[in-house]
């Protein structure tokens, strides 16, 4: 969350020659992140980032706090100067019973006062100007001015429009309907935190936003002046489901450290009677229940350097934590520390001090050094399933194909077969992204229709697909697919493009039979495993999907040297007519088991009925001679005969 | 006899000499020096001669097929220098190439090849973990409360099944510091890994989409320190983006680290002086941050004995920063025009 502060209003409470660019850039290293200074009028606006664990950031005098503590380290004297407060001359009766829920608001302070509304100082104006809060009137903008200087966010009633003896904090029912102070009309959900009346009538959505029925108005002679502490959960729930974000909101749900409440009312006090005639009639009031427990931290300074990475001087450490609010003391090893009770959602164990120590002493001011490289029992293979992936993309790559990266969530169109076996997502953030995929397929189809222009392509991608599984995670299956289309796109170049990418990852043993999923095309399977499809979509489409991490459990670098054949081969093609039906594969293992000598046989050439096949002889022991081969060659023919009815054409 | 070798000599020569091309050079070759060529044949009548003359034409045999070998090595230079030439007049060096075929890979893949290999170089292991997670190793192990805001459904998506006893609901990962807890429970110490997966989360606009990538580094060891951590974001920054980029850390907040750091790298438009690309010069790259001891905790690791640092950074924030490609839509990257991804 941003805020913005005005360098005038810092140094108010901040005493120190550096310059804003300087306060600026220090705080920015060791602190919160200043992301942009702008001129405003005569003065100089700091946009700053605080981190969500400091709400006590959020304001001018936290920043204040902060800079003091952290200027000295870079050499620069520097002065936090705390608010002083005086108690005012108020009341004798309280004029309001307020009932508290401690299990819903930690603290209350409020008070009953004359004012006459009017318009606000320059000074104020431009405070608010400043963080983008429009100027109302006085009274509406000292609150707002109170919430930035002090980082507690207040309320203002107007007393008589209010008009009851009580006022009780209760838990919201759902249905419950308010009208909040800008006019919009609210259903309740049930557990947001507001006030109601004598009569049960809802006067206040509490930490949130003030309520139409009981707002400051042109007539408003009277305040309640109201400051709630409340119980964060209960404001995020209810901010959120309300889809109401104001500033006090995020605040709220955050953490605000009770014992400001009390200084954000007295300051209040203070420019009520200053900017608004304003006078304390009534008593003040002051409910606090939940007081936050102080927490106490030792930690060695052993720990410290050590996880610092240097040696910390003890004193300046010391120093240092208590110019942030820590107070503390040094014993022979260790530092003994409180952690004040503006960071106590955030403080509390010994990194937590380490952090303080560490970043007043500036991380810009620490070495860099490598972590030891591990020793030689964590040793991490070389080739690894990252490395077959990566040696697999850079071969498709280099055979013309295009890598694309698809959402792992799909639109129901996209989802191959039943919805109930899906992986889906609850919350969805449109009905494009519901379904886990169980085949990148249909996304790689989308790219391809998104693409119309191009008549020819090649596109692959390699993801996870994800498969519902019963009392446990889904399984995460890395997946290979890719897309041929081109005029005649043919089955056997995506065939050559699978069989050559499990050549080169290792792979033997692979058998292409007719698809198992029964469309035109051809299953794929290692020994016994099956890992894929190739799939025939029409003319122009084939499409391929391989289980990777199959393929990775028989992927190997593994070299296997075979001595050089010491006889020179000699090579025949046979030409025979056989029926389509009789596969190739099965013609070949038959010619292969003729003879020992037979050591290749590969389809060479096919047209209609007719196969060319090249067959090669080689002999590890001697010359072969031509009788030899023509031997074989008769025997060849005879079985082929026997078995295919094949004819021999020369 | 004599004759007919200095015959032979000169007929050959004077056959070389006219040559005019390789081949009828070869022929010629063919013709005297050939199986049945005619030097070939008058050596083999020597072996008819009587033994006692047999020498002295061995002699001039010799003599006679150095010459001729030595007119045929001096022509074929000459004519391999003139068909040179010749071949050098007809190529238009202007015509296009005949190009193998060359696709491309994804800019994502780009990255993350690189992010590794770096990584790899000073002793980090890839390792992979889920992407759908239980909420225990996402969040609670991450010592996340139980009320945090990136629990909300309005953060990170959930997916529909019923919640675990222990480890609570399924979630898409909405970072890769989920494998954090995963790779301490393997018991095996010193640590030292990368993880770079797909993450998501519910935002998509011109900086966001659903699915992106980080990547995660993991150390822990005894004495881990928060100048390891400087050591390593140094080394990266300098590997991937070059030696002239600077880095440094700043104070943040993350629940699963303590001290938490953001990190930044001064820009590479502006060379760190301030433009309308970067804040004062620094660009932001991501979170990282001393490992929690409540993390350390659920992963079996006593912290009084050891510490670690973790980081984890956005794979498509790093490309953008280096590349200064300046897509103005990050969406662009999974849309999946061709007409981008042919541009890397």
């Amino acid at each position: 969350m941003n805020i913005k502060i005005l360098d005038k209003d810092l140094r108010k409470y901040l005493k120190t020659k550096a310059t804003a660019a300087e306060i600026g850039e220090k705080l920015s290293l060791t602190s919160l992140s200043v992301e942009k200074l702008e001129k405003f009028g005569d003065d100089i606006s700091y946009e700053m980032e605080i981190t969500t664990n400091r709400p006590d950031l959020f304001c001018v005098l936290g920043v204040a706090r902060e800079a003091a503590a952290i200027l000295p380290g870079f050499g620069i004297d520097a002065e936090f100067v705390p608010l002083k407060l005086r108690k005012p001359q108020d009341g004798k009766d309280n004029l309001i019973e307020i009932k508290n829920n401690p299990k819903l608001v930690n603290r209350i302070c409020a008070i009953v006062m004359n004012v006459s509304l009017g318009d606000s100082p320059k000074e104020i104006k431009n405070t608010l100007e400043a963080s983008n809060v429009r100027s109302l009137n006085n009274l509406i903008d000292i609150t707002n001015y109170v919430m930035r200087i002090v980082g507690h966010p207040t309320h203002v009633f107007d007393f008589d429009r209010l008009n009851t003896k009580t006022l009780e904090i209760v838990e919201a029912k759902a249905g419950d309907k308010i009208i909040t102070l800008d006019g919009k009309n609210l259903t309740l959900n049930g557990r947001e935190i507001v006030a109601v009346d004598d009569n049960g009538r809802i006067v206040d959505l509490l930490g949130i936003m003030g309520l139409e029925n009981s707002v400051v108005t042109k007539e408003t002679k009277r305040i309640l002046f109201f400051l709630d502490n409340n119980e964060p959960r209960h404001i995020r729930e209810a901010s959120m489901n309300l889809g109401i974000r104001t500033e006090a909101a995020v605040l709220n749900e955050k953490g605000i450290d009770p014992n400001l409440t009390m200084e954000a009312l007295l300051y209040g006090i203070e420019l009520f009677e200053k900017f608004a005639n304003g006078k304390a009639v009534g008593k003040i009031i002051d409910i606090y229940e939940n007081k936050p427990k102080i927490k106490e931290v030792e930690v060695s300074f052993e720990k410290i350097n050590n996880i610092i990475g240097v040696k910390i001087d003890p004193v300046r450490a010391s120093k240092s934590l208590k110019a942030l609010g820590f107070k503390n003391n040094l014993t022979k090893t260790s530092i003994k520390v409180s952690v004040p009770s503006f960071r106590s959602n955030d403080a509390g164990i010994e990194e937590d001090i380490i952090e303080e120590i560490a970043r007043t002493y500036g991380y810009h001011n620490l070495p860099s050094a490598l972590p030891p490289i591990i020793d030689p029992q964590s040793a991490h293979p070389f080739v690894d399933e990252f490395y077959f992936e990566q040696r697999v993309k850079n071969a498709l790559k280099y055979w013309g194909f295009i890598e694309t990266y698809t959402y792992s969530f799909v639109s129901e169109s996209l989802f191959e077969g039943p919805l109930e076996d899906a992986v889906t997502i609850e919350n969805p953030l449109n009905e494009d992204f519901v379904y886990m995929r169980n085949s990148l397929i249909p996304s790689l189809l989308k790219v391809v229709s998104d693409n119309k222009s191009y008549e020819t392509l090649k596109i692959f991608e390699i993801a996870n697909v994800y498969i519902k599984k019963s009392n446990s995670l889904p399984s995460e299956i890395l997946t290979l697919s890719g897309i041929l289309k081109q005029p005649n796109a043919s089955f056997y170049e995506v065939k050559g493009i699978i069989e050559q990418l499990l050549f080169d990852l290792g792979i033997k043993k692979i058998f292409f039979r007719k698809s198992q999923r029964g469309g035109m095309g051809a299953s794929l399977y290692i020994d016994k495993d099956y890992v894929g499809e190739i799939e025939v979509l029409d003319t122009d489409t084939v499409n391929f999907e391989l289980n990777f991490n199959s393929l990775l459990k028989y992927a190997t670098l593994k070299k296997e040297f075979k001595p050089f054949a010491k006889y020179p081969p000699i090579t025949q093609d046979l030409s025979i007519i056989v029926a389509e039906e009789i596969k190739t594969e099965n013609i070949v293992e038959n010619i292969k088991i003729q003879s020992d000598i037979i050591t290749d046989v590969s389809l060479k050439d096919s047209y209609e009925n007719s196969r060319t096949f090249h067959i090669i002889y080689q002999d590890p022991d001697k010359n072969l001679t031509n009788e030899e081969v023509s031997k074989i060659r008769q025997k060849i023919i005879h079985s082929l005969t026997d078995k295919f009815n094949a004819v021999f054409k020369n | 006899m004599d004759e007919d070798f200095i015959g032979i000599k000169n007929a050959a020569i004077s056959f070389i000499l006219e040559a005019e091309d390789l081949k009828s050079l070869e022929e010629t070759k063919l013709q005297f020096l050939g199986k049945s060529g005619k030097l070939t044949l008058a050596i083999k009548g020597i072996t008819k001669l009587p033994v006692e003359k047999r020498p002295a034409f061995g002699i001039l045999a010799n003599e006679v097929k150095n010459a001729i070998e030595n007119a045929l090595e001096q022509q074929e230079k000459i004519l391999s220098q003139k068909r040179k030439s010749v071949l050098l007049k007809k190529i238009d060096v202007t015509n296009p190439g005949n190009k193998p075929l060359l696709g491309n890979l994804h800019l994502v893949t780009q990255a993350i090849e690189e992010i590794s290999e770096i990584f790899k170089r000073i002793g980090f292991a890839r390792i992979r973990y889920p992407e759908i997670d239980w909420d225990y190793y996402a969040f609670t192990s991450l010592n996340f409360p139980e009320n945090h805001p990136a629990r909300d459904d309005w953060e990170t998506f959930f997916i529909k099944a019923d919640p675990d006893k222990k480890m609570g609901r399924q979630v898409l990962s909405p970072h890769t510091s989920s494998g954090q807890v995963r790779e301490m429970e393997k018991n095996k110490l010193p640590i030292k890994m990368l993880n770079i997966a797909k993450c998501y989360r519910r935002q998509s606009d011109v900086s966001h989409t659903p699915m992106f990538h980080q990547f995660e580094g993991l150390v822990v060891d005894k004495n881990i320190s928060i100048t390891h951590l400087k050591g390593t974001l140094d080394y990266f920054v300098k590997s991937y983006f070059g030696k002239e980029r600077k880095s440094r850390i700043r104070p943040y907040h993350f629940q699963f680290t303590e001290p938490s750091f953001e990190v930044d790298v001064t820009c590479g438009v502006c060379n760190g002086y301030g433009c309308r690309l970067c804040k004062a010069g620094w660009l932001e790259m991501g979170g990282a941050g001393i490992v929690h001891p409540n993390v350390l905790k659920a992963g079996g690791i006593d912290p009084q004995k050891y510490s670690g640092f973790a980081f984890g950074w956005g794979v498509e924030r790093v490309l953008m920063m280096k590349q200064g490609l300046e897509l103005d839509d990050l969406r662009l990257l999974y849309s999946n025009d061709l007409r981008f991804l042919e541009q890397f």
